[in-house]
Order: structure tokens, then C-alpha cells, then sequence
């Protein structure tokens, strides 16, 4: 009789990990124009998902319904937890809770001119966390070391650069230890030099593990870096899906169009 | 009539009554400017009867008088059984007027910050008050300091408006000192420089006040 064998035990991975972030049937018109019409999209975390397409498609528009800075006319949004239907109404303590795990970086950076870097990075700790104004500092400090400007904490916004006060951005939004972190457009207003060092430091925080939604149009960006690709037209996801798969084999025409004006020029 | 025996001579009445009307002038505006603030905020709230109400008082307020709003204080309100000294009377109504029109400056300052700021404030979780006083408020007071101290130079002139009230301010010191010499000319001419040698040296301020403000801006 032959030995029984025992099939060897597989440490039960979970292949797929939970949702960071759901949209389901977001819709958003202004006036007779719809912007968004009826979107759903979900992100798991620890996923960088890539927003591209041509501009007026709705990107930036869904990237800010995810913390509300942009109220949908009706569509549900779950972010780690946190549930807001954006056709009831919800209270201001619903949305702190979802904005509670939510950074978010702008094109146009809105650092705070009147205060320095530090007190830009320090002064939503001290008044959302509650952190000490020294707590809020050491803090702080860590985060300017990481993006590498330590030694700008005393300046003003004003004198520091594009591409620094991008960074700065970044390090006041990780500030408050957020799980997920949003980017609309980031190196949009950089000159493309300058827009290298800050997508160092989104490559760098991706490999760590962030869960990452990125409307940009760095088409490298978006195939290197991310897991995930969606092409968005006309208030509609046209297509998603391994940024990969969809740069070398587009499914819809329209994608075809879109990536070939962006690539080929 | 000389000058040179008649100035020093009106000299001391005339300095004590610059002091009432400097008095006037501070209390107004430090009393008038935050209740400015109060009703720059409440221009754009988010309910529309606030809106209105506020609106309503800041254009009755601008669109009445100094002169007017003072007689009413002080000559009207003892009907319905308020009385106030010619100094509250005074005070009250240039406090009133102050509020009025520097909540328009300061409405225009409050909304000169950009709206980017105020979504990044909202996208890092600080609420709504937490944004208007480290953010808004902060940056927007910059932006109307200069309109602001205009309009203190003109609320000090406004100040001679309070001798309809019998108060001892530097132009009613100077009427009583007119009605005793009969030297109206020189001592109004001196009453002018009086008032001259405050509002200059205050607008030299406004632009040295602006080139600070604007240094990170």
C-alpha cells in the first residue's frame, strides 16, 4: 500500500484585497450638461488606480466626489467604511468621518501663503487630530525630511518652487495619516523637469503600499506606476481595466483615439 | 489778531478736545470693525434669511447718515426710554456706521482668498469655523488693512459730526473758543491742521502697511 501523501497545505492568501474606495451610480449634471453619468468604480486597497482621458471627460470631477469637494446629484460613495448617499442628506460629522481617511493633492497645490511650510503641514494635525503644536512638528518634520525639503520648513510657500510646493502638498496631506490619497492632475501646472521629482515621491509612497487614485495625463506615469487604468469620455468610464493591457490592446475606439493623440505626438 | 499769541493761547483747549475726539474715533473702530466681521460672515451664509437680514442692516447702515444715526441715538432713542450720553450716543453711532461699511471691505477681503485654499482646508478635514479663522479670516483682514485704515481716517474726521451732541470734541472745542473771541478764522484754521496732523501721518501708514502685508502673498 502505498504511503499516503498528504497534499502539501497552501497558506490561504486572500487574492483579492478589500474595497478602499466604491462609487456606485455616481451622476452629477450642471445645468442640462452631465458630467457625470451614473460612474461606478472601485479601488482595493493598496491600489494605484490611473484616471486618464481627454479633458471635460469628468476625471477631476469623480476624484473630488470621492472626498465631496464635489457633491454628486445622487450616487452612493463608500470610502474605507464610511458611507455617504450623496442624494440624502448627511450630516458635517458623516463627511469629517469620511474625509478622516482621505488626502488629497491639487493641481494648483493651495498651500497656505500666510503661514510657513511647517505651519502648513502642522496646523490640520493640531486642529483635526488634536495633536500638540511639538507633536504636530516632529510630525511634520519627518514628512518634509521625506520628500526632501527639511531644510524649507521656516520659508514661506512663496519662495519655494513649483515642484517643492507640490511636495509640500503631499507631506501636509500624509500629515494626517490618511489610508487613502487622492491626486488630481499633481504635475499639470509643472514644467516637466520639475514634474519628475514629485512623481518620485508618488512612486515612492505607491511602492508602500498606498491606496492611490491619480487623475493625471503622464501617460508613463499611469503605466509604470499604477494597477489600475481607467479611461474616462463624456462623463462615462469607457474602459478599465491593467493599464498594460489597455495601452497595447484598447478595446474601444475611442480609447484607441485618445491614447494615440496622446502618444504618438 | 495774531497767531503767534492767539495759537498757544487755544492750544490746551483745543489738545484736550482732540483727545475726546481721538477716543471717539478708537472706541468706534474697535467696537464697528469686529461687528464688520460679524456681518461680512453672515453676508454669505449658507441660509438665505441670515442673508437677507444681514444685507438689509449693512445697506440701512451705509445708506443712512452718520449725522443722522447719531441724532437718533442721542436725541431719539430717549423717547423709547434709552438714554445715552452725548460719548455713548457718539460712540454707538460711528460704532454702528463703522460696522456697516467695513463689513463690505471686509466681505471683499474674505472672498479675495482662493477658493483652493478653503477646499484644501475642507479636504484636510478642518471644519468650516476652523478654516475661516486660521485660513480666511487670517489672509482676507491683510487684504482689506489698507481699505481699513481709510476708512479709520475718515470715521476720526466723522468724529466732528458728534458736536451736534454736545460733546467736547476738538470741533466743539474749537466753536466755544470761536464764540468767546470772536477769532473764528484762526481757531478753526488751527482745529484743521489739528485734525491734519493725525490723517496724514495715518495714510503715510497705509502704504507702508500694505508693502508689509503683501510679503508672502
Amino acid at each position: 500500500m502505498p504511503p499516503h501523501i498528504e497534499p502539501p497545505r497552501i497558506q490561504e492568501k486572500p487574492l483579492t484585497k478589500p474595497f478602499a474606495i466604491q462609487l456606485e451610480s455616481v451622476a452629477k449634471k450642471y445645468g442640462d450638461h452631465t458630467v457625470l453619468n451614473n460612474v461606478s468604480l472601485s479601488v482595493r486597497e493598496g491600489e494605484v488606480t490611473a484616471m486618464i482621458g481627454p479633458s471635460g471627460a469628468g476625471k477631476s470631477t469623480l476624484l473630488r466626489c470621492i472626498n465631496f469637494l464635489e457633491r454628486p446629484d445622487t450616487g452612493c460613495i463608500t470610502v474605507e467604511g464610511n458611507q455617504i448617499d450623496a442624494g440624502t442628506n448627511f450630516t458635517a460629522k458623516d463627511l469629517a468621518a469620511l474625509r478622516r481617511n482621505v488626502g488629497m493633492v491639487f493641481q494648483s497645490f493651495n498651500l497656505f501663503p500666510h503661514l510657513n511650510v511647517l505651519r502648513n503641514v502642522s496646523i490640520a494635525q493640531e486642529r483635526v487630530l488634536g495633536r500638540s503644536r511639538k507633536e504636530a512638528d516632529v510630525r511634520s518634520m519627518q514628512l518634509l525630511e521625506r520628500v526632501g525639503l527639511a531644510d524649507k520648513a521656516k520659508q514661506y510657500p512663496s519662495r519655494c518652487s513649483g515642484g517643492q510646493q507640490q511636495r509640500i502638498a503631499i507631506a501636509r496631506a500624509l500629515a494626517l495619516d490618511p489610508r487613502v490619497m487622492l491626486f488630481d492632475e499633481p504635475t499639470s501646472a509643472l514644467d516637466p523637469e520639475v514634474g519628475l521629482e514629485v512623481l518620485a515621491v508618488m512612486k515612492e509612497l505607491a511602492a508602500e503600499g498606498m491606496t492611490m487614485v491619480v487623475v493625471t495625463h503622464e501617460m508613463q506615469f499611469a503605466r509604470d506606476v499604477s494597477d489600475h487604468l481607467v479611461v474616462m469620455a463624456n462623463g462615462t468610464i469607457i474602459e478599465e481595466g491593467d493599464p498594460e493591457q489597455v495601452f497595447t490592446n484598447p478595446v474601444q475606439t475611442r480609447t484607441r483615439e485618445f491614447l494615440r493623440a496622446v502618444l504618438e505626438r | 489778531m495774531n497767531i503767534l499769541t492767539d495759537w498757544p493761547a487755544f492750544l490746551p483747549g483745543l489738545l484736550a478736545g482732540l483727545g475726546v475726539s481721538v477716543q471717539v474715533a478708537l472706541l468706534s473702530l474697535l467696537i464697528g470693525i469686529p461687528g464688520g466681521l460679524l456681518l461680512a460672515i453672515g453676508a454669505s451664509s449658507k441660509t438665505k434669511l441670515v442673508r437677507i437680514l444681514i444685507i438689509g442692516i449693512v445697506e440701512i447702515g451705509r445708506g443712512t447718515p452718520a449725522l443722522v444715526v447719531l441724532q437718533i441715538f442721542y436725541f431719539g432713542l430717549p423717547a423709547s426710554g434709552l438714554t445715552l450720553s452725548s460719548m455713548g450716543a457718539s460712540v454707538v453711532a460711528l460704532a454702528a456706521t463703522t460696522a456697516a461699511y467695513t463689513s463690505e471691505i471686509l466681505r471683499g477681503g474674505l472672498q479675495a482668498v482662493p477658493q483652493g485654499e478653503v477646499e484644501a482646508a475642507g479636504a484636510l478635514g478642518m471644519s468650516r469655523r476652523d478654516t475661516l479663522r486660521f485660513i480666511v479670516i487670517p489672509q482676507g483682514f491683510r487684504v482689506a488693512i489698507p481699505s481699513l485704515i481709510g476708512f479709520a481716517i475718515l470715521i476720526f474726521q466723522a468724529t466732528s459730526l458728534a458736536y451736534t451732541v454736545a460733546l467736547p470734541e476738538l470741533l466743539s472745542q474749537a466753536y466755544s473758543i470761536g464764540s468767546t473771541t470772536f477769532n473764528y478764522l484762526s481757531v478753526l484754521v488751527l482745529a484743521g491742521l489739528m485734525y491734519a496732523a493725525i490723517t496724514i501721518p495715518a495714510s503715510w501708514l497705509t502704504s507702508r502697511a500694505e508693502k508689509r502685508l503683501a510679503r508672502h502673498l
